[in-house]
């Protein structure tokens, strides 16, 4: 009886170890192309890198020039507890040793050079709907910005989070490079919103609701959420919801582009710095996310 | 026709409801008028009427900004007037006291960092300045001059407004 119970408990651990693995692509997985840092500085604001690496000037967000150094130290609070985001600059500290495919798995499979889960408050499940050259060209501008020495503390995360390990059974759950939606798929323009939208502007992480694990509850798409930052609550942005359901195409784009809504407010809390973003890509980048927005 | 009793006391009760709708509707509307000429003596009152004006006035250029509305000099100069006017007296609205109460969008931050509050208006007051002053006599002169003093607007509210 005994050696049943050992042997039950031996297949347990092995099934769990073999759960929560970390799965990773391979130099043979990575598309051939030749790294482009122009092509990549796009991805750059596309994936909004900086609203979170940016390092801080004197407790505030950083602005301008400021938001090209990446040494990381913003603090998250979540319910989960609190997140430090790292330093992604290209120094050993931060990402400076990384290989191609090192970079590739931490952005579209969420591990790290050293094989272990990055938390998903890294957006690395929406990074791996968008297509893999994106991030070969990425890596090839973030290697051109200043290198900047200094690591941050790990994550300060309640139990069960703080076990590190279990983010591999959240994955199973939670990491599907798929499409989130499939309107309008014939269109080319409403195709391309939907690669900046559900991949590398990762809207659907602050626009859609978590269930009980934080996974994105994809049936609630994009339909508003609580704030897990603070307060309030992040807007509706489908068509059907009270607040962006009046604007025109133009008018998502616009507000994109310049920050300002149809009554000529201007954007607010943590939006200000996406929009920022938003307007250093290009006028069919912001035509495209509009496009997609109004398709859902 | 046969005889309704209730119908006489219907149309009696109509009468009483219709004179007791408009006692109420007079009282409702002397109450309103009251609280206005009180709220209009608040600084988050005044303030909040100010800001709604330069709202106004940024829809009329903005929407020329934007491509919706044609550009038309002179509208867009009585804009960047409204504007100016409102930057001038603006900074005094926002006394020691007045940090909160009637729903105000006014951030802490205005009182405890005071003269970075002052520099962002001051900034915006330059900005609408500079584009009086350029007289901009079409949309492409208007563009950057007028797009500096909206991302004005932009850089204050991100510090110094609550956002909802």
């Amino acid at each position: 009886m005994r050696r049943v119970v050992v042997a039950l408990l031996a297949i347990a651990v092995v099934a769990v170890w073999w759960i929560t693995a970390p799965s990773t692509l391979s130099v043979s997985d990575l598309p051939e192309l030749s790294p482009d840092p122009v092509a990549g500085e796009r991805i750059f604001w596309a994936g909004g890198c900086a609203s979170c690496h940016a390092t801080p000037v004197d407790g505030k967000r950083a602005r301008g020039e400021d938001k090209l150094i990446l040494g990381g130290g913003m603090e998250l609070p979540s319910p989960y507890g609190v997140f430090r985001v790292p330093n992604i600059s290209p120094h050993a500290d931060g990402i400076g040793d990384w290989s191609m495919t090192d970079f590739v798995n931490a952005m579209q499979r969420g591990v790290s050079p050293g094989g272990r889960h990055y938390y998903p408050s890294f957006p690395y499940t929406s990074y791996a709907k968008a297509p893999a050259s994106d991030f070969i060209h990425l890596k090839a501008y973030l290697d051109t910005l200043p290198a900047i020495a200094g690591r941050t503390d790990d994550h300060s995360l309640g139990f069960p989070w703080s076990i590190r390990r279990g983010i591999g059974a959240w994955k199973r759950l939670y990491l599907d490079p798929a499409p989130v939606t499939t309107s309008g798929a014939a269109d080319p323009l409403i195709k391309h919103g939907r690669q900046l939208v559900e991949g590398l502007g990762h809207c659907g992480e602050c626009h859609t609701a978590r269930d009980s694990f934080g996974g994105l509850q994809t049936d609630q798409w994009l339909a508003g959420a609580p704030n897990l930052e603070g307060e309030g609550r992040i807007p509706d942005i489908t068509p059907t919801g009270e607040n962006i359901g009046s604007w025109s195409d133009k008018d998502i784009a616009y507000y994109l582009e310049s920050g300002f809504t149809p009554e000529f407010d201007t954007v607010g809390g943590t939006m200000v710095a996406v929009q920022e973003n938003m307007a250093h890509l290009t006028p069919e980048d912001r035509q495209a996310i509009a496009a997609y927005l109004k398709s859902l | 026709m046969s005889y309704d009793p209730i119908a006489p006391a219907k149309g009696k009760l109509q009468t009483m409801s219709t004179a007791t709708t408009l006692r109420a509707t007079f009282l409702a509307i002397s109450l309103a008028f009251a609280s206005l000429a009180v709220a209009g003596d608040t600084p988050q009152h005044e303030r909040h009427e100010l800001m709604e004006g330069v709202g106004e006035a940024a829809k009329v250029v903005g929407g020329m900004l934007k491509g919706e509305i044609e550009y038309d000099n002179a509208a867009a100069m009585e804009s960047l007037q409204t504007w100016a006017d409102a930057a001038a007296e603006f900074g005094g609205l926002f006394p020691e006291g007045s940090e909160t109460g009637e729903d105000t969008e006014a951030a802490p931050a205005i009182w405890e960092d005071r003269s970075g509050f002052d520099a962002a208006l001051a900034a915006w007051t330059e900005a609408v300045d500079a584009a009086i002053a350029a007289n901009p006599a079409t949309l492409e002169d208007a563009k950057p001059v007028v797009g500096a003093a909206f991302g004005k607007c932009k850089d204050c509210h991100d510090t110094y407004r609550i956002s909802d």
